[in-house]
């Protein structure tokens, strides 16, 4: 390919003067991953609806954008965007006006040390990541926490009492699943040998899903807490606190809020795919080389978010405190067992 | 790829991210604040509270047994922190030379570690510090 004689005088100066280019990977990364995972989020709730419709037996959005609905949340970014913008009596104002801008910040820095694929240019995989760093999973996994901040922010600043009480509930979800799934980061990070997402993607010649079951288990049960989809939706149960945490926002503000969600199912989904699905790694497509890890990270990455929307519809909510039992009496014993499980084999067979 | 110790290119971008992660909800916020109406009443800004008037102040004291979470969860946490920079070391070549039990010291300490943490959320599971109340 001719696109390799490209690439190597280019690599080699970034090797010379890394800083630089790390000042312009991050101007044009943020503006094109910041562009990415808004669209990609709305692709998401777009699934969302389209799935849930199905399970549901009825059609989904069907009115706005053809039969398909595809322009379904323009309408609503209309609807939302000409909604007059009100703070409830009492609230902490600050707090309140940046809780939606501390989910965003959230997302995007969770995005920044992300792989989004790959592409495969004359038989070198070249990552699709910004910042390449050394303890990138590790990062990620602190950075998907920071969102609870968010919640509470949101939930606290109300000045209502089921907000309250959302934010509190979110908190303790986060806690009781934070653990386990750190335990299970570090045991992919055991078995690879190092804590980089790419590196964690090239050394899965199996998948850890296979090599580790338990630890894909409780990471995905963790995932699904932390992102607060149903089952584990506690902190904005609409049947028992009207709304939880974003029972005083309104407009483009609970639109901020709600999209961030979707944003950071998204990011969750891809994590998921790198650390135990095997990120980009297929049998290369014929006629498709150089996108053919993209094909197979799309796919994945497809597969997973319908399942996350499968759960939704499929399973019933439970309780708060099942939910913090399950991950403390639970998880996280489990979770250790399977670090033990990681750290052997990791030492006598890999 | 460089090998120094400090690769603070990698962290450069973040702040670009952290900028752009702001500007997006301010912009739109922005944007809200010329085009839609604004005319705030008194019923329309307060808060709902099941349809009622409110009652009281909305920011209940929490049970204390709430708080209990948070203790643990800062145990475990930090236990988990300990593990980050173990996973680098545990495979190395000079762990493999000291044996105790048939393993390597690295993987036989974070065993005990481990175990000694079980034991106190295994007591603290019996004290029922971790019940949801």
């Amino acid at each position: 390919m001719d696109l390799s004689a490209i690439i190597e005088p280019v690599s080699s100066w970034i090797d010379q003067e890394p800083l630089i280019f790390a000042l312009i990977i991050g101007l044009i990364g943020a503006a094109i991953i910041s562009g990415v995972i808004n669209v990609g989020a709305m692709a998401v709730v777009w699934m969302d609806r389209k799935v849930m419709g199905d399970v549901q037996r009825r059609f989904g959005p069907a009115r706005v954008g053809s039969r398909w609905g595809l322009l379904q949340l323009g309408a609503d970014a209309i609807k939302l965007f000409t909604k007059e913008d009100s703070i409830p009596i009492g609230a902490d104002k600050q707090v309140y006006v940046w809780a939606p801008i501390v989910a965003s910040i959230t997302t995007m820095l969770v995005a920044a040390a992300l792989p989004f694929g790959a592409l495969n240019i004359g038989g070198k995989e070249y990552p699709l990541v910004v910042a390449n760093m050394d303890i990138s999973a590790f990062y990620v996994e602190a950075a998907l926490s920071v969102m609870t901040v968010a919640i509470f922010m949101a939930g606290f600043s109300s000045n209502n009492k089921y907000s309250l009480l959302g934010a509190f509930r979110g908190m303790a979800r986060m806690i009781a699943y934070e653990v386990p799934m750190g335990v299970c980061v570090i045991a992919v990070a055991v078995m690879a040998h190092s804590l980089n997402l790419v590196e964690i993607v090239n050394s899965q010649s199996l998948w850890y899903a296979f090599a580790q079951p338990l630890g894909f288990l409780i990471f995905t049960v963790a995932l699904m807490t932390d992102l607060g989809r149903v089952p584990f939706d506690q902190s904005e149960a609409e049947e028992e606190i009207i709304a939880g945490y974003t029972t005083e926002y309104g407009g483009i503000r609970w639109g901020l809020l709600y999209f961030q969600e979707y944003i950071n199912m998204l990011l969750g989904s891809i994590l998921l795919v790198l650390l135990f699905l095997g990120g980009w790694n297929g049998p290369n497509i014929p006629l498709l080389p150089p996108i053919s890890p993209m094909i197979w990270f799309a796919l994945k990455l497809i597969i997973v978010l319908e399942f996350l929307i499968w759960t939704r519809a499929s399973l019933v909510r439970f309780r708060i405190d099942q939910v913090t039992d399950l991950g403390w009496k639970w998880m996280l014993p489990l979770s250790i067992v399977n670090l033990a499980w990681a750290a052997a084999v990791g030492l006598y067979f890999a | 790829m460089t090998s120094e110790p400090l690769a603070v290119e990698y962290y450069v971008p973040l702040i670009m991210f952290l900028i752009m992660g702001a500007i997006v909800p301010i912009a739109a916020l922005a944007a809200v604040k010329i085009i839609s109406p604004l005319k705030p009443n008194r019923r329309k800004l307060s808060m709902y509270e099941g349809g009622l008037v409110p009652i009281r102040d909305a920011r209940i004291q929490f049970n204390v047994q709430y708080y209990l979470f948070a203790i643990v969860f800062v145990i475990f946490d930090v236990e988990v922190l300990f593990l980050y920079p173990w996973v680098y070391i545990y495979a190395s070549e000079v762990m493999q030379r000291v044996m105790v039990f048939g393993m390597n010291i690295a993987v036989f300490e974070m065993l005990m570690f481990v175990a000694v943490l079980l034991l106190g959320l295994l007591y603290a599971i019996k004290k029922e510090a971790l019940r949801w109340v």
